[in-house]
């Protein structure tokens, strides 16, 4: 019973971390002008996620190391120290769009302007990673985070025209309206939004923290092979409630409460309010994963202590990363820079380093020095090596697309 | 090849030492191993002493500019003259496996000044740094 209430629990949790700022503006903002023509996008996403997850995983269940620990071994210190900062970069990039949701969502709810919501929030954030123990942060959020699920009930009360919608999905084509590089410089978007580089980064130092062993890999599979394609239903639903809403009339979602608008016409106050505690619970989760990662990537690199596992003053270098990535947080969108605009750029930027993440991560799994008998299996590295195509193909084409389309306009 | 402190199984240095973690017996993670020190042999083969540690073991692997600057940075930041870089002797290391396992507690062993910096002057001054997480 115990044990089937862990697996019920880490697969729930899953699907609400999977979802994050970018997920729900990049899923919001393609619906609205693409309709459900890009949803393929999400599918492959999700399945290249599950493929490197469990691989990560499993690399922090078997040797007790979390994968970055091991990169810097398999790359060298050179390879590894650039690999780092462009990883860095980008997981701090989605941080700061991550707060700046969560000072989004509070305005939604309270009428008062996100900026004077950012100290605020930036502080909350540094208080959980500071003092609250790891598996009540991850299991409150993902948790809460479920309640995204009223975006699905909105779009079956929306009562849509279910046979048009399965046909855009599965029979992907440019919309008349749109050209080419735009469609597919939004596909690299999602791509970049589903794969982001931190749930990687959190997922297997987040198996150390909780301390897997090889006896935890059924679950972990579980979570992985459950939680994340759940999750990537919530990212479709919320495409396909502002298909429905905002296609029709031509308007393009621009702000996050754009993208709860859909629920707040088809399920009212109510509806909007659970949508509001999603939108929160899932930026407010996220920004603690890739503070987290922040933390955890400069310490596994250097060899420093890192975790929440020891108190604060036992991984003073770590909680020191924290704060500065915290501070530097608030003090970027405190520039007014809008978080929406941050967000975008940061899918597109975490597409660019995909291969930098992703690759390091075959290589380790494949490694009989710390994986013994549990290396990767055929299908693993079948599902591996294409993902790794497809990973390169978006990232040499996101940049190019970026200048092309003028980031989508 | 470090046989003398773990008997039965030859190490290849570079393979299974340079950048693996070192952990203490408490399993508190204390350093990369981020240079080796070499010594000769009478036989002609070279054997390890010593794993090194820190910005002035790093630097010089890393190269470049990024690693001239780490090392000068590093040489400024510390008291002495000649500083030199964090030393662990081979002596102290117990086992290897997908870390290096030393004998000797993390704060014995004294190779991480930055951290016990932090630790004085920023992270125990904030509330609540003594306390596990809740």
């Amino acid at each position: 019973m115990k044990r089937l209430f862990a697996v019920a629990l880490g697969i729930l949790t899953a699907i609400g971390g999977f979802v994050d700022i970018g997920d729900m503006v990049t899923n919001a903002l393609v619906g609205s002008r693409f309709g459900l023509s890009l949803a393929w996008v999400v599918v492959t996403g999700v399945i290249g996620i599950c493929v490197f997850a469990e691989m990560s995983g499993r690399v922090a269940a078997i040797s007790g190391r979390p994968t970055f620990d091991l990169v810097r071994e398999r790359l060298g210190p050179r390879v590894g120290f650039a690999n780092l900062v462009a990883s860095m970069a980008v997981t701090l990039l989605t941080f700061i769009a991550e707060i700046g949701g969560v000072a989004l969502a509070l305005e939604l709810a309270s009428s008062v302007n996100y900026l004077l919501w950012i100290p605020l929030a930036g502080f909350a954030v540094w208080l959980v990673l500071w003092r609250v123990k790891f598996s009540l942060m991850e299991n409150v959020f993902g948790l809460l985070g479920l309640s995204l699920i009223v975006f699905a009930v909105a779009v079956w009360q929306l009562g849509p025209d279910w046979s048009t919608l399965w046909n855009d999905a599965s029979r992907p084509s440019v919309p008349a309206s749109e050209d080419a590089p735009t469609y597919f410089y939004y596909a690299v978007a999602l791509f970049g939004a589903a794969m982001t580089p931190y749930e990687v980064f959190f997922f297997s130092s987040g198996g150390v923290e909780e301390r897997w062993g090889p006896r935890d890999l059924t679950i972990m599979r579980t979570n992985v092979l459950v939680g994340f394609p759940l999750g990537g239903v919530l990212s479709v639903a919320i495409a396909a409630s502002t298909a429905l809403v905002f296609l029709p009339v031509g308007v393009q979602v621009d702000t996050l409460g754009q993208v709860g608008l859909p629920v707040a016409v088809s399920l009212g106050k109510v509806g909007l309010a659970v949508a509001l505690i999603g939108f929160f619970a899932a930026t407010f989760g996220a920004a603690c994963e890739t503070g987290l990662s922040v933390g955890y990537s400069i310490s596994q690199y250097f060899g420093w202590q890192w975790g929440k596992y020891v108190r604060p003053r036992e991984a003073a270098r770590f909680h020191v990363v924290l704060l500065l990535a915290t501070i530097t947080g608030i003090a970027v969108l405190l520039t007014t820079v809008d978080p929406v605009k941050v967000t975008e750029y940061s899918v597109v930027f975490s597409a660019v380093a995909l291969p930098l993440t992703y690759f390091p991560i075959l290589i380790v799994a494949n490694d009989p020095d710390y994986m013994g008998e549990k290396v990767n299996g055929r299908v693993a590295n079948a599902l591996g090596s294409v993902y790794l195509v497809l990973v390169l193909a978006a990232a040499l084409a996101a940049i190019p697309l970026m200048i092309l389309t003028k980031a989508g306009q | 090849m470090i046989g003398e402190s773990v008997p039965g199984r030859r190490y290849d240095a570079a393979l299974h030492l340079l950048d693996r973690q070192i952990v203490d017996p408490d399993g508190r993670l204390v350093a990369k191993v981020d240079e080796l020190e070499l010594a000769d042999r009478p036989d002609g083969r070279l054997v390890v002493t010593a794993l090194l540690t820190g910005p002035g073991a790093l630097g010089p692997r890393v190269g470049g500019r990024i690693g001239h600057w780490t090392v000068a940075i590093w040489r400024r930041l510390r008291s002495e003259p000649e500083p030199e870089p964090g030393r662990i002797d081979v002596a102290d290391v117990v086992s290897i496996d997908s870390a290096v396992h030393v004998g000797r507690r993390r704060r014995a062993v004294g190779v991480d000044g930055l951290e016990r910096w932090m630790h004085d002057n920023v992270v125990s001054r904030i509330p609540g740094a003594g306390h596990d997480p809740e």
